[in-house]
């Protein structure tokens, strides 16, 4: 709502009681209508006393048949309001790939490298300008194959990368959540640049030994935002399977995709996209519930390929001089801000408050009926959620998101942090900042998250999870080294 | 695997080597360094630059020696070195008088992959001393020290999974004392322990308070820095081999010198002789540079593992005809009396020079120059709990003239040593085929360039 104009402090703060008493009323609406009318039933109830109720409750005439009935009845719409809901789907816990620090990249060793390998100042003065505001950190990591000058990305060595981070993460899992391989119904891989045959699915099924009925998906070129696609498969097919388990693996191999050409656009994946792996182990089991870290309340899916723009917007296409790169348009942030309209367009009605959805309700109306030139109003995202997880795909998109959410920078800590430490591990990324969060020790019981993913394509994805349990600290994962260092100030602009 | 890029990267070895280069990496440490840290080089260090170190480790196969573990215990082992990641930089603008500067800006240090065609035990018992600088890949400095790594690991697989470990280094930053520690830091960082000899950074040891007057030269130096720069293709005119001395040569060999005669004076004495081709009858006082690890030898003495050039050079004489054990008694006189005054004279020289914007000149060498190394834990750097190298080799590069022997010690244990020369080939190959040199009980194992595939006796 528009405060008055020179209301001055106390207009704003008395503005500020005002909204919180409009919320207050709004959200417990039921509860404040509700509350007289029982305390005026209790009371009638007090006064007729037992006799005269007794005789009320003759004077119905009820026989067996009635009672039989009307429990029957009773009976019958209990089942089927008990059957049609859905199936939870429950994450019981999930492990993220913490590389070995001598996969560590430098920023001087990366610069030195682009000066050993190619000759091109410009493209050289622009990687340097991009890491310098990148928001990364000196710890990121890159496989193996790409240390050596120049890189050497064969088949060979995104397999090995491929078993090393993925078999890594589920290891841990199995170790933390006594998992055991014969008992998964249901793999879902997904990595979006590299697909060998046999699949990454089939691979994990050969190292782990997993059952020759296994529903197995291996999600391939779906972009950065697949990780979230991959949770709701796995959800949809927990809803068809009863008493099931899913394993998630959400990864991006960087070896195969290093760019070797000099065109701007295509460079910038080089100097942000890093390696890294998450495994998740969903459940719609009952006895799950008790261990359970998260519960899968909304997964939302917004897709603007409909649009030129949009789709042509992450391309991956060769260059003059046949080297195959993956372009950003520079259009990218205007294309994800509106892709994450039409996504909380979806989203809001399902995790908004009450007041929050009157006042975009009344909002909407007014700017139809009444003036066109009200500004629409952005609900407030913070009612609704706890902790936010977006897709660390770079500093710009972080701060996009910022400012079109409003999200003080706690809220986004972890995002930047993530950035900061692991780089952008792509699909992944969302795990490693709940990891943060659970590291920090901020997750408490009954808390919402909200991971937001973006995509080539463009896809918009995101998911809100419901925390069950208060996640103890100290935790083990990627960031155990290293919490307590963190936040870290993150300059606007490193010095090379 | 990689693809060979070893041609275009300018790695390939020569033809008919062994040995194949096929992959150029970095290497990081495992910590990030905290930014703008600097290391001010010593006039000594600067002095050095037309100097570099090769070491080689041979390590037996064993498990936990592989390519992979050895990468990441190298990665840990950086933490500790700060400077060996870092890049050099000229101090105060580049000006020329004002001497390297290490910026530690934790680049890393480059890594060679390579692979060998026959098992340690041949390689040991048929490859030349020559061959031997196969496995430790250098480059030099070239126009842009800012990208140039001054340390080079190469890590070399025999078919019996056997690593040879080369270790190639800029004597800007490292003497082979400390470069040989660094093997022993990362060997203790591989059996997940540490090293008692942890390198020791401290910029102002070398320090000197600029002199009112300007130092006198100290005459060997000042020899040397007028002396006319070597030609291009000077090196390939000498050649190198590696004398094995064993317990019982040894013992021999000190048998019959003075009592007290220490193995290095011995050797040194015996290659001199042998060397200068002295006739045993006239009179002839001639001069010889003994290189000498003077850590332990100052006042204030510096920790083993100081990190940095402790080099002295200082001239011992003796009358090439009074006989061995004249001359290694004499060598011995020497080493135990050097002032330290001479070495902190040759400091404040160099300082003084190089403030003046003086170049860098050839400091071992052109006379003939004899080094001892034997005080050297080598055979301590365990990659394995209980298993010393097979053998670890050591040149100086950038020593043409008349020559330099190195004494080392051996495989074997305190007795024993191992001699490396470098001198031009034919007084190379007249040594080898020395009787005096071979007469205690010595073998050549690592011979010149044309005795290769037979043990020259």
């Amino acid at each position: 709502m528009p405060s008055a104009p020179g209301s001055g402090f106390s207009g704003s703060v008395s503005l500020k009681y005002v909204k919180l008493g409009y919320q207050y009323l709004v959200n417990h609406f039921l509860t404040i209508l509700l509350l007289p009318v029982m305390a005026a039933a209790a009371l009638e109830l007090v006064r007729l006393g037992p006799d005269e109720l007794l005789s009320l409750w003759r004077s119905l005439h009820l026989d067996l048949v009635h009672i039989l009935c009307s429990a029957f009845l009773l009976v019958f719409v209990a089942t089927v309001y008990f059957m049609s809901r859905p199936r939870p789907v429950y994450l019981v816990d999930y492990c993220c790939y913490k590389p070995s620090p001598s996969f560590r990249v430098p920023f001087t060793t990366f610069m030195e490298h682009i000066k050993l390998i190619s000759n091109n100042e410009k493209s050289l003065k622009f990687q340097t300008r991009i890491l310098e505001r990148s928001g990364l950190g000196e710890e990121t990591c890159l496989p193996p194959a790409n240390h050596y000058i120049p890189p050497s990305p064969s088949m060979e060595a995104a397999r090995a990368e491929a078993q090393l981070v993925i078999f890594n993460a589920i290891d841990d899992l199995v170790l933390r959540t006594g998992l055991k391989p014969k008992d998964i119904d249901i793999l879902v891989v997904n990595c979006s640049l590299f697909s060998p045959t046999p699949s990454l699915s089939a691979m994990i099924i050969n190292r782990y030994k997993l059952r020759s009925n296994i529903r197995s998906f291996n999600l391939s070129g779906m972009g950065c935002s697949a990780g979230l696609i991959s949770i709701d498969l796995a959800r949809d097919m927990l809803q068809v399977h009863p008493n099931s388990n899913a394993l998630v693996i959400s990864t991006e191999i960087i070896t195969p995709n290093f760019y070797h050409g000099s065109r701007r656009d295509m460079l910038l994946p080089n100097c942000l996209f890093r390696m890294g792996a998450a495994a998740i182990l969903l459940s719609n089991r009952r006895r799950e519930s008790s261990r359970a870290k998260y519960r899968l309340m909304h997964v939302v899916r917004t897709h603007k390929g409909a649009d030129d723009r949009a789709y042509r917007c992450v391309y991956e296409e060769e260059d003059d001089e046949g080297h195959s790169g993956i372009s950003l348009s520079k259009e990218l942030m205007a294309i994800a801000g509106e892709a994450l309209k039409s996504n909380i367009t979806t989203m809001g009605p399902l995790v908004l408050p009450m007041s929050e959805q009157l006042l975009f309700f009344f909002r909407l109306v007014g700017r139809k009926v009444i003036n066109k030139r009200w500004k629409p109003y952005i609900p407030d995202f913070k009612l609704a959620f706890d902790h936010f997880c977006i897709h660390a795909g770079g500093r710009a998109v972080i701060d996009e998101l910022q400012k079109n959410l409003d999200l003080s920078a706690r809220h986004v800590e972890a995002s930047r942090m993530t950035l900061h430490r692991f780089g952008n591990t792509s699909s992944s990324s969302l795990w490693y900042e709940l990891a943060y969060i659970e590291g920090k020790g901020r997750m408490r019981k009954g808390d919402r998250v909200w991971q937001i993913g973006f995509g080539s394509g463009f896809k918009c994805n995101s998911a809100v999870w419901k925390c069950l349990r208060t996640v103890k600290t100290p935790t083990d994962g990627p960031w155990d080294d290293c919490i307590h260092r963190y936040p870290v100030h993150i300059p606007e602009v490193v010095k090379l | 695997m990689p693809t060979a890029m070893a041609t275009a990267a300018g790695m390939a070895t020569g033809p008919g080597s062994r040995v194949t280069r096929y992959a150029k990496s970095t290497a990081a440490s495992v910590t990030p360094v905290r930014p703008g840290k600097t290391h001010t080089l010593s006039a000594l260090d600067n002095a050095m630059e037309r100097h570099a170190v090769h070491l080689v480790l041979y390590c037996r196969a064993a498990p936990g020696v592989d390519r992979d573990p050895l990468k990441e215990s190298l990665s840990e082992v950086l933490s500790l070195y700060p400077t060996m990641v870092g890049r050099l930089t000229r101090g105060e603008g580049d000006a020329p008088g004002s001497g390297w500067i290490v910026k530690c800006n934790d680049a890393g240090v480059r890594m060679v992959d390579a692979r060998a065609a026959v098992t340690l035990d041949e390689w040991l018992a048929t490859a030349s001393a020559d061959d031997e600088m196969d496995l430790a890949y250098f480059e030099q400095m070239g126009s842009e020290p800012y990208i140039w790594s001054p340390f080079y690991v190469q890590l070399t697989e025999f078919t019996d999974k056997s690593y040879a470990l080369g270790l190639s280094c800029t004597h800007l930053h490292n003497d082979p004392t400390a470069a040989a520690l660094f093997f022993h830091c990362w060997a203790a960082a591989h059996r997940r322990s540490t090293s008692p000899y942890s390198p020791f950074l401290h910029s102002p040891s070398f320090a000197v308070s600029p002199a009112a007057t300007p130092p006198p030269a100290p005459p060997m130096l000042a020899a040397k820095s007028t002396s006319a720069p070597p030609r291009a293709d000077a090196a390939d005119s000498m050649s190198s081999a590696t004398f094995h001395f064993p317990a019982d040569a040894m013992r021999a060999l000190l048998s019959s010198l003075a009592p007290e005669t220490t193995p290095f004076a011995a050797l040194a004495a015996l290659f001199w002789l042998r060397v200068a081709g002295a006739s045993t009858t006239e009179e002839n006082e001639k001069d010889l540079t003994l290189a000498l690890d003077f850590r332990k030898k100052m006042h204030a003495p510096l920790p083993t593992g100081y990190y940095g050039s402790a080099v002295h050079f200082t001239r011992a004489s003796a009358d090439l005809s009074s006989g061995l054990s004249a001359v290694a008694a004499a060598l011995d006189r020497r080493v135990a009396t050097v002032p330290e005054e001479e070495l902190w004279a040759a400091v404040e020289w160099l300082h003084a020079r190089q403030a003046d914007g003086g170049e860098p000149f050839q400091m071992y060498g052109p006379e003939l120059t004899c080094m001892a190394l034997d005080h050297l834990p080598l055979y301590g750097a365990e990659f394995v709990a209980g298993e010393p190298p097979a053998r670890v080799a050591c040149r100086v590069a950038g020593a043409v003239g008349e020559g330099i022997v190195i004494v080392l010690p051996a495989a074997e244990g305190d007795a024993a040593r191992d001699v490396v020369v470098t001198l031009p080939a034919e007084t190379t190959a007249r040594i080898c085929r020395d009787d005096e040199v071979l007469r205690y009980g010595a073998e050549v194992v690592a011979g010149t360039k044309v005795e290769t595939g037979a043990k020259a006796k």
